[in-house]
């Protein structure tokens, strides 16, 4: 046995001493010191939009000598692969993200801020070069903007209604006959109820995404959540529209003719067209106190990542995406991918709003629209909401209560998994 | 043994296996010294080569890396230095293995010196190896794979619970950190967490007895009934009971939360409504969904149970049940004494298996209701049993290390429970039922 304790004495004295060395300091490590041009750069384009990058990029190599490469991933899992391929020769230099990614992504270290000058930011509408920015830093150039919007049967609404009171109206003649509805819309996902909530003028986090003050339980969130509870309670909202499966309900009840109006984006148009709907399309109607409905907007954007800080290729990286967005390959893509871009020139441009109407109600509801916070802080609020909602549609909780309740969740969620930072 | 030892002391006439041994801390010299060189130069070789190949990944990767989880960004990656570290491990196992192996080998042959035998000769050292190794030989290159694809997963899971991998401690950003048991603390020690994970974990227990319990039972039940001898249409009787096993369940399962939709599903609309029953609310109301759930895995589950025990009962000698018969048995009585003795013979052990996938049953529940509908004041849905929990925590909140602190608690569990229940079983131990 004594061999035994000697071996082992001496075995992890030895690896003991290997843990010890670990690599040697190359001293500092030289970051983007070398302005040379790189021979490319490896873009990660969105699923199946491959095709409407290439044309653009041919151009680029064409002027710049640069080659670009790309690769497809769906938009989700671009933050995933990252975490995977950033210290790998795959590094991306530039990537597509959803605006509100951009938070767990600073956090984690994936993105660089850009150096973009006022011309530039004032091709963009503000709301879309607002939610490019995180504190106080742009990170990226916006691609597409997407809001949800009014979409209603042209066969059974001849105009779009102007405020929330005439869709009331509508919706109540419409549930006289059995099996029928008027507008639906799913608001116990807070991604829809926002417009409601911000209409009221309650909000999410105080100024400057400040995630210490949350304003989803005060005087104007509970008139929200009762005005929202209104549609349930009158039975315009049938509570089967609750759920996890809630936006399946619905598109299928509006795919069937069986309700006049529904609140959705632009993602769902031809999915409604295709199943046989004329549809319109128009910016989402005033609440009863006269106020627009400050839908959340998403903002799907190009970002140079912090790899190519490391390359020392982040100079031409930023170079590319201000070339892809700039007007003429936006409007290119447009016509590619059906993806809005937020260029002011476009909004501004008659003739093109006339021939795209879906597109010109969805920029239109934009300019209203709320950058949903990009802070990772975000992530908690949706769950407690999304019970908020739907306890105060059953009647297991009065508004207050039931916000309260939220805000409670939301408040401890971020002391819980945000407070280490 | 230990007795013979000095008895054989005095039969040494020199001290080979000693200085063979000790010549053995380089792997090989201990051979050569014993004149096995064939033998010696392929373990000095085999050394040698693992230590050119391997020195610097152990050295600046591997052990390095588990014991700080790197010094300085964006050099070091955490998480892929946890997992540098963990392969060296193995790695340096198998080393101490092949170690071990050369030790034993340098003794006993020096030992068979120091008693003036005779050593094997190279054909005879290749025979012993075909003839005793052979099994081991065929076995380790499957065993190599399997330690690396199923026990380094494993222990990665398991130190992660005890860093602090999560949405702030992530690569480029940030290092990770050894945090000792932080994460247990945390979730038992606040409030949300500690409500939330035993809400999440009693609705397991209940979850895998109910919906277990039921689908075994209703099973049994249907193949007792159905293997009646004066029943007719056998054949179609069960193919129609084994259908719900035949459609994929993701289908079923997806089929059926359309079903109970509260306003359009064909459950509120058409069945409830002929009984006189009011709607039910099953998709918002925390227990509907649980009672929903636990009917849909009854519905699920027990054609494969129906199977077995079907194919248990056509075992079953007639002459068991003359013979009660004419002792003047009852059915009733049968069924008891015999036939379901019989039954939990032949397949308790899978029945246990039963209990434990439902245990583990993340389709049903993320399916049918995404582990909802959601409940005030806890971070997990009403429906949420632990592994769809974790699957939350690690998808969408990015929790990683209290999640890997979690499976490592249900981990625990079902493997005691599992091991326990094995053992009690009778067809694991020796003795003969019939």
């Amino acid at each position: 046995m004594k061999k035994w304790t000697k071996l082992m004495l001496a075995s992890s004295l030895a690896v003991g001493v290997l843990a010890a060395c670990g690599p040697q300091d190359e001293g500092a490590s030289s970051e983007g010191s070398s302005n040379e041009k790189p021979e490319k750069l490896i873009v990660w384009e969105d699923q199946d939009k491959g095709k409407a990058l290439e044309a653009a990029a041919d151009k680029f190599t064409e002027d710049t000598g640069i080659e670009i490469e790309y690769k497809e991933y769906n938009i989700t899992e671009i933050q995933e692969n990252l975490a995977l391929d950033g210290n790998t020769s795959n590094a991306p230099d530039v990537v597509t993200m959803s605006h509100d990614g951009i938070g767990p992504s600073v956090t984690k270290g994936y993105l660089q801020e850009l150096d973009i000058d006022d011309e530039t930011k004032a091709l963009y509408t503000e709301s879309s070069m607002d939610a490019m920015t995180y504190k106080d830093k742009v990170y990226g150039l916006p691609k597409a903007v997407e809001t949800t919007v009014f979409i209603y049967n042209k066969d059974k609404l001849a105009e779009a209604p102007e405020t929330m009171d005439e869709v009331y109206e509508v919706s109540k003649e419409a549930v006289q006959e059995d099996g029928q509805y008027g507008f639906l819309s799913t608001w116990d996902n807070f991604y829809f109820s926002h417009g409601v909530f911000h209409g009221f003028g309650s909000y999410v986090f105080g100024e400057g995404d400040d995630a210490s003050d949350i304003g989803l339980n005060n005087e104007s969130a509970v008139e929200a959540l009762n005005y929202i509870d209104k549609w349930y309670d009158e039975g315009l909202f049938p509570s089967g529209l609750l759920g996890e499966n809630a936006s399946d309900v619905m598109s299928g009840q509006f795919n069937d003719g069986n309700a006049v109006a529904v609140q959705n984006g632009p993602w769902a148009f031809k999915d409604y067209e295709e199943n046989g709907i004329n549809i319109g399309v128009s910016p989402m109607p005033k609440l009863p106190n006269g106020e627009r409905q400050g839908t959340y907007m998403g903002v799907k954007g190009w970002f140079v990542t912090s790899f190519a800080a490391q390359n020392g290729t982040s100079e031409y990286a930023q170079q590319f995406v201000e070339y892809i967005t700039n007007a003429e390959n936006a409007k290119a893509r447009y016509e590619m991918t059906a993806e809005i871009p937020p260029l002011k020139e476009l909004i501004e441009d008659e003739a093109w709003v006339s021939e795209n109407p879906y597109a010109a109600a969805v920029m239109e509801q934009s300019k209203f629209g709320i950058a949903m916070p990009a802070i990772p802080e975000m992530a908690e609020v949706w769950e407690p909401m999304a019970t908020a909602v739907s306890t105060t549609a059953t009647d297991k909780a009065e508004a207050q209560e039931a916000l309260d309740d939220a805000v409670n969740v939301i408040n401890q969620q971020i002391e819980a998994n945000h407070s280490g930072n | 043994m230990r007795k013979g030892i000095p008895l054989m002391e005095q039969v040494y006439k020199s001290n080979h296996r000693k200085i063979a041994t000790f010549l053995s801390v380089i792997p090989g010299l201990g051979q050569l010294y014993n004149r096995q060189i064939l033998k010696g130069v392929a373990f000095l070789t085999m050394t040698i080569a693992f230590l050119v190949s391997f020195w610097d990944f152990f050295a600046e990767k591997g052990l390095w890396g588990l014991v700080t989880l790197g010094t300085q960004v964006p050099r070091d990656n955490s998480i892929f230095l946890l997992v540098y570290g963990i392969i060296s491990i193995l790695l340096l196992f198998f080393a101490a293995i092949f170690v071990f192996i050369v030790f034993r080998d340098a003794y006993k042959n020096g030992e068979r010196r120091d008693m003036g035998q005779r050593l094997n000769t190279i054909r005879e050292q290749y025979r012993n190896l075909i003839d005793n190794g052979f099994p081991y030989l065929i076995l380790s290159p499957g065993f190599f794979l399997l330690v690396f694809v199923v026990i380094l997963p494993i222990i990665f899971v398991f130190l992660l619970a005890f860093t602090n991998y999560d949405l702030y401690h992530q690569w480029p950003a940030k290092l990770m950190d050894w945090v000792g048991t932080a994460n247990f603390t945390e979730l038992f020690g606040t409030e949300l967490w500690r409500s939330t994970f035993l809400n999440v974990f009693a609705w397991t227990l209940v979850w895998t007895f109910g919906a277990t319990t039921c689908q075994i039972a209703l099973g049994v039940f249907l193949a007792v009934l159905v293997n009646q001898k004066d029943l007719k249409g056998k054949a179609i009787i069960r193919t129609i009971f084994i259908l719900p096993w035949a459609v994929p369940a993701f289908v079923s399962i997806l089929i059926f939360s359309g079903m109970f939709n509260e306003t359009f599903g064909a459950i509120n609309t058409v069945i409830l409504d002929a009984v006189g029953i009011p709607p039910v609310d099953w998709l918002t109301n925390a227990n509907a969904t649980r009672l929903a759930l636990i009917f849909i895995q009854t519905w699920l589950g027990f054609p494969f149970i129906f199977v077995m025990v079907t194919g248990v009962l056509q075992s079953i000698p007639e002459e068991l049940y003359e013979a009660a018969t004419v002792d003047g048995a009852s059915a009733l009585q049968k069924f008891r004494n015999i036939t379901f003795p019989l039954i939990m013979f032949s397949i308790a052990p899978i029945l246990i298996t039963q209990y434990t996938f439902n245990f583990n049953n993340f389709n049903v529940i993320f399916l049918f209701n995404g582990g909802g509908p959601s409940v005030s004041g806890q971070k997990a849905g009403g429906t949420d049993i632990l592994i769809s929990w974790i699957y939350k925590l690690t998808m969408t909140s990015q929790e990683y290390a209290i999640a890997a602190a979690i499976t490592l608690i249900m981990s625990a569990m079902v493997i005691t429970v599992a091991v326990w229940q094995f053992r009690r079983t009778k067809s694991f131990q020796e003795e003969d039922m019939m």
